[in-house]
């Protein structure tokens, strides 16, 4: 082989390769537009709102990669996508699902989860949490806290635009902070809120509920008169 | 009121106030303060968008940092592309990754030299605060302690997205930036513009531990005053196990496992009426449950029993009686005659044992069990375990060295010697490896507790105590509010100096005269931040002109402890950590660790048949991934900047896509779980993957090839650089494709069979040099060959379970020992675990294929020049996060 050749033909890859991703922008009639789907090529003005920003899907089949003009354009976030754990209170209700029963502290690998248990003026348990705390600095965003919660209480969020100018003050989230309604849950994780196993859990959850009403209707009738 | 209206004289117009207002606003620049604005403005505007990020990673974020580099996210349209490796020329630091206290001194030497206008973006969890790694014995809880920080991103790993998000941040921080002008008396939010302000730190000493320089009188005081000491002795210290016995402790029915009656016996004895015969002595003892044992064996596929009474009854008669005695299907060998059986295993045995495996040591009660695990390349699979017993006290245990017999010992028995404190006569250069000379502890001693230590394991009792109602940090429980421990009679504190270097005591290579010329040799310490050692890793090389006669690795600049803190883990928590070992491989590393956890559980962990499919398919996928990154970098170490490596990100981002649809995260998979995997893939996933298996990755592969494989400047560069011989090769315990590529067909899929890997038809590509060009072959081929397992698994995957029995946080884990061999990208990657039956291992070790195959860096070397160093070093492909661990 003549001296160069190999170099040469690397090159001719590399040509090869931007002609192609020109010309097949071009038939797809994205050689003008951003790929993700803005309107301009430079629409420097107008920007998405926050949360209609279009999301772009790379696979095999929109052959490969190409730049997702981010914050403007965003990846798809897959279901399963974590960042940080949240708790979830059902909507109609406001009743907090977690009951404080420690499984979550219990399988933390770098134990960032802080829990209290709620009690009533009598002193006696209340399956709720009296305080919550995660700390984000330690937290590793395993999942296995809302992987093994018993009451779907406790899952993952997928927000990850958390970045922040000071930590000592904010780092660490109290149930506050945490708390986020079952209705977000069913839009962020909605395949995850239409599963089987979460819809039995979600009916159980919701008989256990309505015969604690009950007794505590029965209990009252009874006490005053 | 009235409105006051504004007279102007010189234009005697009456002017309305709001049109005055706005006029002032818009028209009419009417204060200096206004006016400096818009200079504000257009300043801060060019500043915020010509960010130069200081070309610096530090562990797993730094991966992200890289993607973001890259061509999806592309932080060139931030104005941020332009990565400086000289701090000089950098504008920002991103501190991505766990920063230890080894690192620590040489960031707050970068930080100094940057020059200002200066930011720091704190990317990750462990950046921020610790993270993760908090608890461990070496690692800085939040970079904030020694520098300012502007913008933190959390996150583990963020996300590129979320980086480009906190570089938005911290651009709109510059952006709200009022400018200090000395010169007419304007302060602003930018100090450094101001001559009297100096932001630079003091640079934290390597002593007994990372000691800051601004609170050093304090630290002093309080450790004289013993506080650390004293709030020990109140916390439960780890409980020590004897070691293993010959005969395992068969319990028929009604025998307690230690002498001690049982609860249910002393329950039973009391029905029949008798009086519980336990010792009135311990009464505070509970009573031991019956711990279930399992089988003895050192690992999946080994001798057998057979074999190794065979073996023992050789040894014996060859090198006199009482040579070797099997305890727990391994052989327990006197520290004297070590180094002859080893030889006589080497060289005189049928099987030629030709190949230390692993090295590692367990701390027990009664001494320090020190285990090589051996292996035959010739006879792959007929692994067999020696155990070494020495003295357990602090620092008197002594064995031999085998450097001389197997020089892949070398590292490991370092390893040991740092942290257990064993010494090992004989070993050409016994020195501090992973921490620094100095360090007051041996930390992986039972009876070293850390500066955060709560309690022997978790769930640490603050978690989940009612009633304590507060968050801690780890901080408040340390008396010097930092993770800081020392020895209390330690009185040095006058002789630390900023100008010491103790991680490298004791590594300064003594080279070889080069007779011809007379000419000075100096060394030259590459490293630990420099953009082409893969992480924070440093070499001490000792060069002649341009030429190496010398070389010593240095590291443990990222050594956060995983085993440490694996000890302290349920089995369960220790998944997500191994996901942070090799931070490219997570699902392989997570196989291995799952592996050997299931060889302890034996049949009540079988994966079913859905999930060992799932397995492979994740695991080729991951090595397909890993070398391209691979490649793509050894691309960059030889001055292809970026084009390589940016076709090979390509492929791997659109794995991590799969792996981020079915898991959950990028890179710290987290996903195999003990008797199976976490989730059941989702719908669709399945058709991506045939689609990129089938279609797409073999092109790729196939256009690597043609674009490097033939390129003249390459072949120059990797042809007959770094030669190791296929001898050398096996001797430095090297494995993975640096093995492959010195011509040796060894490869745990083949030789020690793990999951369904028998089912699958491969080859082992094999180089026949063992230069660079060949370990860049064998890669490129092996990628091939993972996409035939690939296609041969999405074609057959069947449907059903995916997880062994109901999902369970709490595994019970029977007694015993295992080590678990895995294919890993890398090489070899082995966790050793000892369970004494509680919910923690008792000893979790891993053998890592970076770290050792780091033995045969110097004698690959020798005689080159740096610019090649650079490129074996790449060819090594070595991951810090698994090196130092």
């Amino acid at each position: 082989m003549i001296a160069g050749m190999g170099v040469l033909r690397g090159l001719m890859i590399t040509m090869r390769r931007g002609l192609l991703t020109f010309h097949r922008d071009w038939r797809a009639g994205k050689a003008l537009h951003r790929r993700g789907g803005g309107a301009l090529l430079v629409d420097l003005f107008r920007t998405p709102s926050k949360g209609s920003e279009p999301t772009v899907v790379q696979d095999h089949l929109t052959d490969g990669l190409f730049t997702v003009e981010y914050p403007d354009e965003r990846l798809p976030l897959h279901e399963r996508f974590r960042v940080l754990p949240v708790l979830i209170y059902d909507d109609h209700d406001g009743h907090v699902r977690c009951t404080c029963c420690h499984i979550c502290a219990k399988v933390c690998p770098p134990q960032c989860i802080w829990m209290s248990q709620a009690k009533s003026p009598r002193g006696t348990v209340v399956p709720l949490p009296e305080d919550f705390y995660i700390d984000m600095d330690v937290c590793m965003n395993c999942g296995l806290c809302a992987e093994y919660c018993p009451f779907d209480a406790i899952k993952m969020d997928s927000n990850f635009e958390l970045a922040n100018y000071e930590r000592h003050q904010t780092h660490v989230f109290d149930l506050q902070d945490l708390l986020v309604s079952a209705e977000y849950y069913a839009k962020t994780h909605p395949e995850a809120w239409s599963s089987a196993e979460e819809t039995t859990k979600r009916q159980k959850l919701e008989k256990k509920k309505e015969h604690r009403l009950q007794k505590a209707i029965a209990a009252a009738e009874t006490s005053t008169p | 009121m009235t409105t006051d209206t504004i007279t102007r004289p010189e234009w005697s117009t009456i002017i309305d106030p709001v049109l005055q207002k706005e006029l002032e606003q818009y028209v009419l620049v009417t204060n200096w303060d206004k006016l400096l604005g818009m200079v504000d403005t257009v300043y801060n505007w060019g500043r915020r968008s010509s960010l130069w990020p200081l070309g610096f990673g530090l562990a797993c974020c730094a991966i992200e940092m890289i993607c973001t580099a890259s061509s999806r996210f592309d932080i060139a349209r931030f104005g941020a592309e332009v990565f400086r490796g000289s701090p000089r020329q950098a504008d920002v630091m991103i501190v991505s990754g766990t920063v230890t206290k080894t690192m620590m001194p040489t960031i707050a030497r970068l930080y100094d030299q940057m020059p200002e206008p200066k930011y720091v973006i704190s990317m990750g969890a462990c950046a921020s605060g610790g993270g993760p790694f908090k608890e461990g014995y070496n690692v800085v809880s939040g970079i904030d302690k020694f520098i300012p920080v502007d913008v933190y991103v959390p996150g583990c790993p963020p996300t590129p997205q979320a980086l480009l998000n906190g570089l938005i941040m911290l651009q709109k921080k510059i952006d709200g930036e009022k400018l200090d002008i000395p010169i007419i008396g304007r302060e602003g939010h930018t100090a450094w513009y101001r001559g009297d302000i100096d932001r630079d730190v003091p640079i934290p000493i390597l002593g007994p531990d990372l000691v800051d320089l601004r609170t050093v009188e304090l630290t002093a005081e309080r450790t004289a005053q013993g506080l650390i000491e004293a709030r020990e002795a109140s916390l439960p210290k780890p409980l020590k196990i004897p070691a293993p016995q010959p005969e395992p402790e068969h319990s028929p029915e009604g025998e307690s496992t230690s002498g001690r009656p049982s609860k249910i016996e002393l329950l039973r004895a009391r029905a029949r009426g008798e009086q519980p015969a336990a010792s009135p002595d311990e009464p505070a003892a509970k009573p031991v449950k019956k711990l279930k044992h399992a089988q003895a064996r050192p690992s999946l596929a080994w001798l057998g029993d057979q074999g190794l009474v065979e073996l023992a009854a050789r040894l014996d008669s060859h090198l006199g009686t009482e040579t070797a005695r099997i305890i727990q299907a391994a052989l327990l060998i006197p520290a004297d005659r070590l180094a002859a059986v080893a030889l006589y295993l080497r060289d005189a045995n049928p099987i030629r044992y030709d190949y230390l495996v692993s090295l590692q040591s367990v701390h027990y009660e009664d001494c320090i069990e020190i285990e090589y695990h051996l292996d035959s390349t010739t006879n792959p699979g007929a692994l067999i375990e020696l155990r070494v017993r020495v003295a357990e006290p602090d620092g008197e245990g002594e064995a031999p060295s085998l450097v001389g017999v197997y020089p892949g010992a070398d590292f490991q028995e370092r390893e040991i010697h740092d942290m257990m404190g064993v010494r090992f006569t004989g070993h050409p250069n016994l020195t501090r490896i992973l921490m620094w000379e100095g360090y007051a502890y041996h930390p992986l001693r039972k009876d070293f507790l850390e500066p955060y230590y709560e309690g022997p394991t978790k769930v640490l009792p603050s978690r989940v105590d009612a009633g304590k109602g507060r968050h801690f940090r780890a901080e408040e429980l340390n008396p010097h509010g930092t993770n800081f421990k020392a020895p209390r009679d330690f009185a040095d504190w006058a002789k630390l100096s900023s100008h010491d270097d103790p991680k490298a005591h004791g590594l300064i290579p003594a080279g070889v005269e080069l007779t011809e010329l007379s000419t000075d040799q100096f060394v030259l310490s590459m490293g630990p931040q420099h953009p082409s050692t893969h992480g924070v890793f440093r070499l001490n090389l000792r060069i002649d002109g341009e030429t190496i006669v010398g070389l010593r690795p240095v590291m443990g600049y990222m050594h956060r402890n995983h085993e440490k803190i694996g000890e302290r883990n349920t089995y369960l928590m220790n998944f997500p950590f191994t996901d942070r070992l090799d931070y490219l491989t997570s699902m392989g590393n997570n196989f291995g660790y799952a592996l050997a956890v299931e060889q302890l559980l034996g049949d009540d962990a079988k994966p079913p048949e859905r999930a060992e499919y799932i397995r492979v398919i994740m695991a080729e996928l991951t090595r397909i991934a890993s070398h391209m990154w691979s490649i793509g970098f050894l691309l960059n170490d030889l001055g292809a900047f970026f084009t390589p490596a940016l076709y090979a990100i390509e492929e791997r981002e659109l794995i991590l896509d799969l792996f981020e649809w079915a898991a959950g995260s990028r890179m710290m998979c987290n996903y195999f779980r003990f008797g199976g995997v976490a989730f059941d893939l989702p719908p669709g996933w399945i058709e991506r993957c045939r689609g990129i298996v089938n279609d797409r990755i073999d092109k790729r592969v196939d256009e690597l090839d043609r674009y490097l494989s033939e390129n003249e400047i390459l072949l120059d560069r990797a042809k007959g650089v770094g030669l190791l011989s296929r001898e050398q090769a096996i001797a430095y315990s090297t494995s993975g494709p640096v093995l492959r590529g010195s011509g040796v067909a060894y490869d745990i899929r083949r030789a020690a069979p793990y999951g369904i890997y028998d089912r699958f038809e491969f080859k082992i590509p094999t180089g026949s040099n063992g230069d660079v060009y060949d370990r860049y072959h064998v890669r490129l081929e092996e990628m091939r060959e993972s996409a035939r397992i690939l296609r041969q698994a999405v074609r057959d995957i069947p449907d059903g379970p995916i997880l062994h029995g109901k999902k369970n946080y709490h595994v019970k884990v029977p007694t015993g020992e295992a080590y678990s061999r895995v294919e890993n990208p890398k090489g070899e990657l082995g966790f050793y675990v000892v369970s004494d039956g509680s919910s923690s291992p008792y000893r979790y070790h891993v053998r890592s294929p970076s770290f050792i195959n780091l033995t045969a860096l110097e004698s690959m070397c020798l005689g080159h020049t740096v610019a090649d160093v650079v490129g074996i070093l790449g060819s090594l492909d070595i991951v810090l996060g698994e090196v130092d661990r």
